[in-house]
């Protein structure tokens, strides 16, 4: 069986160390991580991932940034990007949803549920 | 668990997941810190002013980071803590001092709350195991406290349950009756209310003692408590199992012999109503219709108080009273009073014929068993010593000295003050010369009965020696005494003596206060230290209640300030400078301990401080031993300490609390709590400076 694969950009490195953890264990993804969007504009291209987690709030390129930067690549511009953001700003979901992600988990996330949650928004069978 | 445990064959994903969090969180905790150190640093920049839009965005971003995942972690409450603090400084509107306080507040609970257990959402094992112990409820907020004492409270044998505030108190209580409450004074908002509250309960049917935690600059509220009939007082702080200690140490000292009431009236139906009401609090009551069987009665059922109607056709109660008094064997048991007539003249005449408490027809249920309960539970605590002072009813010398070393031992044990008041009747034998010895027992025998008035059950109060009474005050400090001896003599200098020939005359006390360990650490010493404050007293005029170490003029050749704050932490001196200062106290900043010692110490102290606050962690001398120093060269005595100590260790401020802190805080503390608490500190009675 073939796992699914995933990219967390994240520069959070506890969060990301726990968002792999819960993505690998619980729900059998193969992870890779990186801290930057510069980063994770590089990993997505060469390792083509089924899916990139990307968190919002990133120091240099955030995460709108590198979602337009990856959109603009031919090699990246296909896969789905779920946001990572704080849930106290709805206004905010609206208009990440315009820029065209494929869906938003907020944080702080469930470590249990994170994975069935990527599954649902991403509108794949577990 | 470890990482090895966690792969076992039978581990589920969920529980290794849960066990590396718990892991990731350990070992990046530093981070959060960090985190949370940008919040505070932020906070102290706005408290002065100078917040740059810079670094207002970077508290907001940290303040994000953080709100985004705490829960993830387990610690749901701080992810809400810090979006509240991210919405804060994400606000528009510019932020001023005011909200700097609140900001800092929210940050020190921030603190707090990743201090507790994290919750972990996926393991939730709480069936609590059915306990057959004493119930204890406690009502308080401080989740630590509560933990604390539910988690050791079943090895104690206690049951414990907890309300927040006093309507879920009440509720808990008429759903099952606790054998003990312990009352966090200061979440209770309204004071009258919750004085009503402890009343209600100490003088319920059957009572309910309250131990009541409460801060150590409280005064007036200690003395109101006392009053109240609220027992133990429990510096915040006292470590939990001390407070459990205390706890058993009050269920231990329930009484198991019924009460036996004597009541004497020529109604039959009064006699029944007594026996309804008084029978549901355990006490039991014999009824004698004709006043000339009374003696016999007396005799045969050897009652433990005795209830007469004042207006009975063959002998009066007065009459009986005065009999009753004029026997040396029975001169000290309670007589309670039931009269229809409420006019002075008659109220003086039952007190002149000596007796101890009277209750107006027509009878209220609840005034009248508060009143003899009260009289019971006081004639125990004689009668288990079987040594009164004839003449007052009052313990003699040698039983209040054994139960003077008593509390001094419990105050010992439990870090408590403990504060010894003597009060002294001026120019008795004058008194006796003038207006003969009956009128000179009179003024001794009233004194005693407002002392039985004044002092609760966790007060000593004894005939010391001819004209003087002591009196020993647990868990009160020197303040705290001073302020309720006043009150005594205040009631005796109200009062109106009359002698054998009808001439009226009015007589003034004094009184002298030492507080352990300030004042000494045995009986001896206490006593020769309040012996000193009284002959003080009393040479500064009459009513005069001096506290032990009182000076009288003292000359300022040194710097007066209202608070020394004593930290090498910068920022957070700054804050707390500024915060002072705003609120119009004079203060001065040193950071070094021998810097302190040499500056508040020696022949010359170049700075005299109404409060030092004083930190642990010092460069040249640790806070301990500055403290340390103050006590030894008796600085504690007429500066106030506010020890800053770690928040981990107990030993620590039991250490402080012994050598006379006269409060502490730990750090993280929030500012606007240290700021009451030194309020408080300072406005506080103090005849030491």
């Amino acid at each position: 069986m073939t796992h699914k694969r995933v990219l967390i950009i994240d520069d959070e490195d506890d969060l990301r160390e726990v968002a792999r953890i819960c993505l690998e264990l619980v729900g059998g993804w193969e992870v890779s991580t990186c801290g930057s969007g510069s980063e994770g504009l590089v990993i997505a291209r060469d390792q083509q991932p089924d899916a990139i987690l990307l968190d919002v709030m990133m120091p240099d390129m955030d995460g709108p940034a590198t979602f337009k930067e990856l959109q603009r690549g031919e090699a990246t511009k296909n896969i789905p990007v779920i946001l990572l953001t704080g849930k106290e700003r709805p206004a905010d979901h609206a208009n990440f949803n315009e820029l065209g992600v494929h869906g938003v988990i907020t944080k702080p996330f469930d470590p249990l549920t994170l994975s069935s949650d990527l599954f649902k928004v991403l509108g794949w069978p577990p | 668990m470890t990482l090895a445990d966690s792969q076992g064959e039978e581990t589920r994903p969920q529980d290794q997941v849960l066990a590396l969090v718990a892991q990731i969180w350990e070992q990046g905790k530093d981070k959060i810190v960090a985190r949370i150190d940008t919040l505070d640093q932020a906070t102290i920049e706005l408290l002065g002013g100078r917040l740059e839009a810079g670094m207002r965005r970077e508290a907001e971003r940290e303040a994000h980071k953080l709100a985004g995942s705490l829960t993830t972690f387990g610690f749901p409450e701080g992810s809400r803590l810090a979006r509240d603090i991210e919405q804060s400084f994400q606000a528009d509107s510019p932020l001023g001092p005011r909200d700097a306080l609140h900001l800092s507040e929210k940050v020190v609970t921030l603190r707090q709350a990743l201090e507790r257990e994290a919750t972990q959402p996926a393991s939730q094992p709480s069936s609590r195991p059915p306990s057959t112990g004493s119930r204890l409820l406690i009502i308080d907020d401080d989740r630590e406290v509560i933990d604390r004492l539910s988690a050791d409270a079943p090895a104690k044998g206690l049951d414990t349950e907890f309300a927040s505030n006093l309507a879920a108190a009440r509720e808990a209580i008429s759903r099952q009756r606790p054998a003990v409450v312990l009352l966090n004074l200061s979440i209770l908002g309204a004071k009258a209310e919750c004085l009503a509250f402890i009343e209600e309960l100490a003088r319920g049917n059957p009572p309910i003692p309250v131990l009541v935690r409460t801060p150590m600059d409280a005064t007036l509220d200690r003395v109101q408590v006392a009053k109240a009939g609220g027992r133990g007082f429990l510096p915040h702080g006292l470590p939990p199992p001390l407070l459990l200690d205390a706890v058993c140490g009050v269920l231990g000292q329930k009484e198991t012999l019924p009460a036996k009431v004597l009541a004497v009236d020529d109604d039959p139906q009064i006699l029944d109503l007594l026996k309804g009401l008084l029978d549901p609090s355990g006490a039991r009551i014999m009824g004698v219709s004709h006043p000339l069987e009374f003696w016999n009665a007396l005799e045969d059922y050897a009652p433990d108080l005795v209830i007469l109607d004042v207006d009975m056709p063959e002998a009066s109660g007065i009459e009986l009273c005065r009999a009753i008094r004029s026997d040396p064997r029975w001169s000290g048991l309670p007589v309670v009073f039931l009269t229809s007539q409420r006019d002075p003249e008659t109220i003086h005449q039952l007190f002149l014929a000596g007796a101890d408490d009277y209750v107006s027809k027509p009878l209220v249920g609840d005034e009248m068993v508060t009143r003899v309960l009260n009289r019971l539970e006081r004639t125990r605590l004689l009668r288990s010593s079987g040594e009164t002072d004839a003449l007052t009813g009052l313990s003699n010398r040698q039983q209040s000295a054994r139960s003077l070393d008593q509390l001094l031992g419990l105050a010992q044990l439990h870090s408590q003050s403990f504060c010894l008041g003597i009060v002294d009747v001026d120019s008795l034998a004058e008194i006796n010369q003038i207006h003969g010895y009956p009128a000179g027992d009179k003024v001794l025998r009233r004194l005693a009965q407002f002392l039985h008035g004044v002092f609760r059950s966790e007060d000593v109060t004894g005939r010391w020696d001819g004209p003087q009474f002591v009196i020993g005050m647990y868990g009160m400090t020197k303040a705290d005494g001073v302020e309720r001896l006043s009150q005594l003599l205040e009631s005796m200098w109200w009062e109106v003596f009359t002698n054998a020939g009808g001439f009226k005359f009015q007589v003034s006390c004094g009184a002298g206060v030492a507080e352990y360990p300030a004042n000494g650490t045995d009986l001896t010493a206490l006593s020769q230290s309040a012996h000193q404050a009284l002959m003080q007293a009393k040479s500064q005029g009459p009513h005069r209640v001096l506290p032990a170490g009182w000076l009288p003029g003292q000359e300022a050749l040194s710097q007066k300030v209202d608070v020394l704050l004593v930290d090498d932490d910068e920022t957070l001196s700054s804050l707390l400078l500024h915060a002072l200062e705003n609120r119009g106290y004079t203060t001065r900043w040193l950071q070094d301990g021998l810097e302190t010692v040499e500056a508040l110490g020696g022949a010359n102290p170049t700075i005299r401080a109404s409060l030092v606050l004083l930190d642990v962690d010092l460069p040249g001398l640790d806070g301990i031993g500055v403290l340390r120093r103050m006590a030894r060269e008796g600085i504690v005595g007429q500066t106030r300490v506010i020890m800053v100590t770690r928040r981990t260790s107990e030993e620590e401020v039991l250490t402080c609390l012994e050598l006379g802190a006269f409060d502490h805080i730990s750090k993280p503390f929030s500012v606007p709590v240290l700021l009451q608490r030194i309020k408080g500190a300072l406005r506080m009675p103090k005849g030491d400076v």
